[in-house]
């Protein structure tokens, strides 16, 4: 008869016995005779839908059954079969342990103004009095003060996080207030840090503001972020993106990662450390320079940063907590159109050349060479392009300049330049419409900014015209420069 | 519950961890029940067979754990836990540790080592309803003397 060889831990469900010899012809069978003899074995070995459990092997004389015919695998007289656990432990993604370790015995005390205001928090048992104190000893750093930044601004302020960093050094505009809930239309002009202090110092006193005017660089991130227990990620170009992650790795934070782009957003927490990926896991390499518009370029839902630096803000005070599960390992989508959220699983890259196993980035590195792009003074003007005062002159002085506007309908709606003789011809179409432009004319290209007109001067020189330009900055720079009539958006 | 280790027993564990740093090592707890308690009798350091993130994973070749059991009959042992390092991670499981925690009558012990130093050793025990872990008393103790029971 066939043997089957119970491990010590499971021998009190099966009378004791080392071993339980069954009459049977194959594994299933075998395995069936022993749980009808032993029913208590029964949960230990099978799960509820009757399957083997996921640690639970079978070897048949030293073969695993994977290998072999599975339960099917025959067995005859002699045979020894043993019921093995597949033993595996490691220490990442932990769920009980706060990325972010407080310090228990330093965490700040509460005053009375404050046990008033966060008394709904208090009374959550996951919160209490404890993870407020964490709350106020917590630090963050928020880069970017703009359509993530805000409502990750106004929310962690409100949640009763202790200190924020802000990085920024843009002026408030009005295209924006549509998403940009920070700033009010008297703000329009101001420093966006100053009005960002000015509207969290008025929701929660409590709250200390560090403010930085200045461009992240590679010669200020680490001094700035080695000052902050998590980095978050409000930035919308990918030189300060990589940046962000790469300094967060070096210094060994988690960095709560957004992006937003037209209806769709994407969230994350990169966090090698505890054993997650970073954003170089996820996406190696920058695109090429131009290929993905941003949002001044492609738009943006007004209302989608908010879905999206809410999870950012609600992923920052679990991490501080140490509550829930963290987004480590788990890349979040969301599409606001369909409203669907759907989750992809990220892992580690061994290969990683930041957090795997031979890191070959081991300090901060140029990252606009990096990403392709090369910063150009605002002043300089290639001999390829035009500013909107050169063209104005030009058209001015009645020189015949065919203008090709390569934007969407709906923005030559807001603003154009039909006055000027100008055309529409999307840059979706320009390959096949190509024709309709005569090759010995003046031809200036323009979109909004300059980055799609960019492409529709490529395609013009790739068919052979000469005497093209693109309209620097784009209508918008027009708006700015020549008429201050026009509508911008 | 409990479980009882010697102070030769515990060294063994933290040196093991301190010689795979900064990867992750393994091995079994053989030993007996006495009163409830898990009386460990001899410490099997195994090999971590993972062949990726060796840093924070680590996984035990069934065979070994096979010539385990073998080896632990012929002295009237049985394996009654397992251990496992934690590089620069406190002794505090994972939820991956709960996922792969095979059997909720073992002892799990787990060692943090820091920068190379083994620190904290810590006991654990899966709750029946493998929902979490609960820590366990972990007694060090010279050799027990108390009478074996299977």
């Amino acid at each position: 008869m066939p043997s089957i060889s119970i491990p010590t831990a499971l021998r009190q469900y099966a009378g004791g016995q080392a071993s339980v010899n069954v009459e049977a012809a194959h594994i299933g069978d075998a395995l069936a005779k022993l749980t009808a003899q032993f029913p208590d074995l029964q949960k230990h070995l099978f799960d509820v839908s009757g399957k083997l459990r996921s640690f639970v092997n079978v070897y048949v004389n030293d073969e695993d059954i994977r290998y072999l015919q599975k339960e099917d695998t025959a067995i005859k007289d002699g045979d020894e079969i043993s019921i093995i656990p597949s033993i595996a432990g490691g220490s990442g993604c932990a769920v009980e342990e706060a990325p972010v370790e407080a310090k228990s015995a330093e965490l700040p005390e509460l005053n009375k103004d404050e046990l008033a205001r966060y008394s709904r928090h208090l009374i959550l048992p996951e919160v209490g009095m404890e993870g407020q104190r964490k709350l106020k000893a917590a630090s963050v750093l928020l880069i970017g003060a703009g359509g993530l930044g805000s409502p990750l601004g106004l929310y962690l302020a409100a949640a009763g996080v202790g200190r924020l960093g802000l990085v920024d050094f843009d002026v408030v505009d009005h295209s924006n207030l549509q998403r940009q809930v920070l700033h009010g239309t008297k703000d329009v002009g101001r420093k966006k840090l100053a009005s960002a202090k000015d509207r969290i110092a008025d929701i929660n006193p409590h709250v200390q503001i560090d403010t930085y005017e200045l461009a992240l660089r590679s010669e200020n991130a680490l001094g700035i972020a080695k000052d902050y227990d998590i980095i978050i990620d409000g930035t919308d170009n990918f030189q300060t993106r990589y940046l962000a992650n790469d300094a967060s790795v070096l210094l060994g934070k988690p960095n709560v990662y957004g992006s937003i782009f037209r209806f769709e957003g994407q969230a994350s927490v990169f966090h090698p450390k505890a054993g997650g990926p970073c954003y170089r896991c996820l996406y190696p390499e920058p695109p090429p320079p131009g290929l993905v518009p941003s949002c001044a370029e492609g738009g943006v839902l007004g209302i989608l940063p908010g879905v999206i630096g809410m999870i950012q803000a609600t992923e920052a005070v679990k991490l501080i907590l140490g509550e829930g599960e963290p987004l480590i390992g788990r890349l979040l989508l969301f599409d606001a159109l369909k409203m669907k959220f759907r989750e992809l699983k990220l892992r580690r890259n061994p290969e990683c050349p930041l957090c795997g196993d031979n890191p070959t980035i081991k300090q901060l590195i140029d990252y606009d060479q990096f990403c392709g792009v090369t910063p150009q003074p605002a002043t300089e003007v290639s001999d390829w392009e035009i500013t909107p005062l050169q063209l104005k002159q030009r058209l001015d002085s009645g020189e015949r300049v065919t203008i090709i506007d390569v934007r969407e309908p709906h923005e030559w709606q807001i603003a154009n330049l039909e006055n000027y003789g100008s055309r529409l011809i999307p840059l979706g179409q320009f390959a096949n419409r190509i024709g309709e432009i005569n090759p010995d004319d003046d031809i200036v290209v323009h979109c909004k900014m300059g980055g799609r007109s960019a492409k529709a001067y490529d395609a013009l020189k790739k068919a052979g015209f000469t005497k093209i330009k693109n309209l620097k900055g784009g209508i918008l720079a027009w708006a700015d420069q020549v008429d201050r009539t026009m509508q911008k958006y | 519950m409990s479980v009882k280790l010697t102070p030769e027993q515990v060294e063994q564990i933290k040196r093991h961890g301190e010689q795979t740093f900064p990867e992750e090592c393994g091995g079994l707890l053989l030993g007996v029940v006495v009163d409830g308690a898990r009386v460990i009798r001899e410490i099997l350091p195994l090999e971590n067979v993972r062949k990726d993130s060796r840093h924070n994973r680590v996984e035990l070749d069934p065979r070994d754990y096979l010539r385990a059991e073998r080896e632990a009959a012929k002295r009237d042992l049985g394996v009654w836990g397992y251990y496992h390092s934690h590089p620069n991670h406190p002794a505090i499981p994972s939820g991956f540790d709960l996922e792969h925690a095979p059997f909720i009558e073992w002892s799990y012990l787990i060692v943090s080592v820091r920068d190379g130093k083994a620190e904290e050793l810590r006991a654990w025990r899966v709750r029946e309803d493998r929902s979490q872990f609960d820590e366990d008393t972990l007694t060090v103790t010279e050799t027990s003397s108390a009478k074996l029971s299977t």
